[in-house]
């Protein structure tokens, strides 16, 4: 049985259509990215996924479950984190993931036992005292991930779980959902804009532009189908000048200067040692060679760019 | 019978009312004001002030039933409050009781925006409309009841010291056994039909004042002469509470949707 699955899921808003035929299949196990700026629809899907918004037309399940039809047996199995849902401030962060627990059905002491070691994972421990009221953004987003994951949860859908956090907050919270993601056999679904991250963490992707589903599939089969090709990046000594040098066409394009390297596109990385050669043979004397595989960021772009008629709004998504 | 999960959503419930420092006053407050101090004050000044040359005081008294018009002034007229404004008072405890719980725990979750995260729980959407209903009512009821104590207490020492016979009477027991807990009801089911027309706490909250008007109506149209408030006429009043709250409980049981509280943005 698929993780989640959408055919032809849309919803529209008044006029403005948030997401539009969406088709996905998310097998279980593993963590899909969800890729997309704001305003691509990332959240509308999560929100459709977990019962929150019906869709206009189309359906959606989580593990054979319709969110639409029965959203409670949805969340009995599925935990969600979203930025719009808030926990209750007057209440310690304690207080709160027990509630969430029993909420799920848990019995006190087995209640109790979870919001423990989710709050000593998680780094809350120290803080469990504290009304929520009082919590700082990581925290509360730390929170946030212990109540979707409180129920032990086989599909975990984060809606921008770093959003508003630094570095070193961000870079914490991912390595902690792609921890739960590995040991608890959890499938995690991540809405996300943060190109970096997901790289990092998530074993297949979906990339969403203007509600629609414009690729999907593993990093590799997203690399091949918008053709991004790894570069051979030189470093002439005395800062050299490539420009004169013309390479074999069908190793490689045209050279050009970035920053003091020069950059060209191979056909295939192995190509790399013939070009090499080649720029040596040719008398330069190349200081430094280096092979650079494309990134996610990368292939997002130039997937984005294969799509006119959408708007480009590749740059937001640096992550 | 409820879940354990709807306990879990009762216990949390309770917890937010108590944190309110609005709802704490008026479940506290309130009831204190309207069935302890105001009633012994009332008491007081039937004690204290010399009634026979008041003015009006024969036209007041005129209100008695047949069978008390040997009451003196003092009696006659601490009978008349004890039926006619003492039971208005105590009836604004069972519906302000349960409005102002209902409207913490219904309109206060869309305002702090924790309905959602709330709706995110494996409870059905039924399940979350029982519990708080059942928070509300019960809040409600062990308000009501302490104040119904409490006011016995008052009336009972104004009984002895008057020398009149025990207060409670065919018009108080429908107060109690129907009336009381028709409000109860209302209170909170009218809460949650203007949950989804309001945005805060204190608007809901708000619309509460304008259903308390026509039972203000019934207890201050006796003084003009135009009916008695008897037995009678609170079995009438009941039915049509009850009425209503059957109306609005089925009415808020087909329209609790997450659609309908749910302030989705246009989000990305």
């Amino acid at each position: 049985m698929e993780a989640v699955t959408a055919v032809q899921l849309t919803k529209t808003y008044g006029e403005v259509q948030a997401v539009r035929d969406l088709t996905l299949h998310v097998p279980q196990g593993g963590v899909f990215g969800l890729l997309g700026a704001q305003g691509a629809g990332k959240t509308t899907v999560i929100r459709m996924l977990c019962g929150l918004t019906k869709p206009t037309s189309g359906e959606c399940s989580v593990l054979g479950c319709s969110p639409a039809k029965d959203p409670a047996a949805v969340h009995a199995v599925c935990g969600v984190m979203l930025a719009s849902a808030r926990p209750y401030a007057h209440m310690t962060g304690q207080q709160n993931l027990l509630f969430f627990a029993q909420a799920a059905g848990m019995a006190e002491k087995a209640a109790e036992r979870r919001v423990s070691e989710l709050m000593k994972d998680l780094e809350l421990w120290d803080e469990r005292e504290r009304p929520v009221s009082e919590y700082s953004t990581g925290m509360l987003q730390k929170l946030s991930l212990a109540r979707a994951l409180v129920n032990y949860p086989s599909v975990l859908l984060l809606d921008e779980p770093t959003s508003g956090l630094d570095y070193e907050s961000a870079h914490a919270l991912h390595a902690l959902v792609s921890q739960f993601a590995a040991r608890e056999d959890t499938t995690v679904l991540l809405g996300t804009s943060m190109m970096h991250y997901a790289q990092s963490i998530c074993t297949a992707y979906g990339i969403l532009e203007g509600g629609e589903l414009v690729a999907s599939g593993d990093f590799q089969s997203l690399r091949e189908a918008a053709g991004c090709r790894a570069h051979a990046e030189f470093r002439l000594s005395g800062g050299e000048s490539l420009e004169g040098f013309r390479p074999d066409e069908t190793l490689a394009t045209g050279l050009l200067e970035h920053n003091g390297w020069w950059r060209a596109e191979l056909r295939d990385e192995e190509e790399m040692p013939r070009l090499l050669r080649s720029i040596v043979e040719h008398g330069y004397d190349v200081l430094e060679a280096r092979l650079v595989e494309p990134t996610l960021e990368d292939v997002y772009k130039r997937t984005l760019e294969q799509h006119p008629g959408k708007e480009g709004t590749a740059d937001a998504h640096a992550g | 019978m409820l879940t354990l999960a709807e306990h879990a959503l009762i216990r949390k419930d309770f917890l937010e009312i108590w944190s309110s420092k609005m709802a704490r006053a008026t479940l506290i407050a309130v009831p204190i004001g309207l069935v302890v101090v105001v009633p012994a004050l009332f008491l007081a000044a039937v004690c204290l002030v010399p009634l026979e040359q008041a003015a009006g005081i024969q036209e007041m008294l005129s209100l008695l039933p047949p069978h008390l018009q040997h009451y003196n002034a003092q009696q006659g007229l601490f009978y008349l409050l004890t039926n006619t404004l003492f039971p208005l008072f105590f009836l604004m405890v069972p519906l302000m009781a349960s409005a102002v719980s209902a409207s913490c725990i219904f309109a206060g979750e869309k305002e702090r925006r924790t309905i959602e995260t709330l709706l995110l729980t494996p409870l059905r959407v039924r399940q979350i409309f029982r519990a708080k209903l059942a928070c509300c009512l019960s809040l409600s009821f062990v308000t009501t009841a302490i104040s119904f104590g409490a006011f016995t207490i008052v009336a009972s020492v104004g009984d002895i010291m008057l020398g009149m016979s025990f207060f409670l009477n065919w018009s108080w027991l429908v107060i109690i056994l129907l009336l009381s807990p028709g409000l109860m009801v209302f209170g909170a089911v009218f809460m949650v039909f203007a949950f989804n027309r309001t945005s805060s706490r204190i608007e809901s909250f708000q619309t509460v004042a304008y259903v308390a008007l026509p039972f203000l109506l019934l207890y201050i149209a006796p003084f003009t002469g135009l009916f008695r408030v008897n037995a009678t006429v609170l079995l009438l009043a009941a039915a049509v509470v009850w009425l209503c709250d059957l109306f609005l409980w089925i009415y808020d049981r087909r329209t609790f949707l997450p659609e309908k509280f749910l302030n989705a943005p246009l989000e990305d």
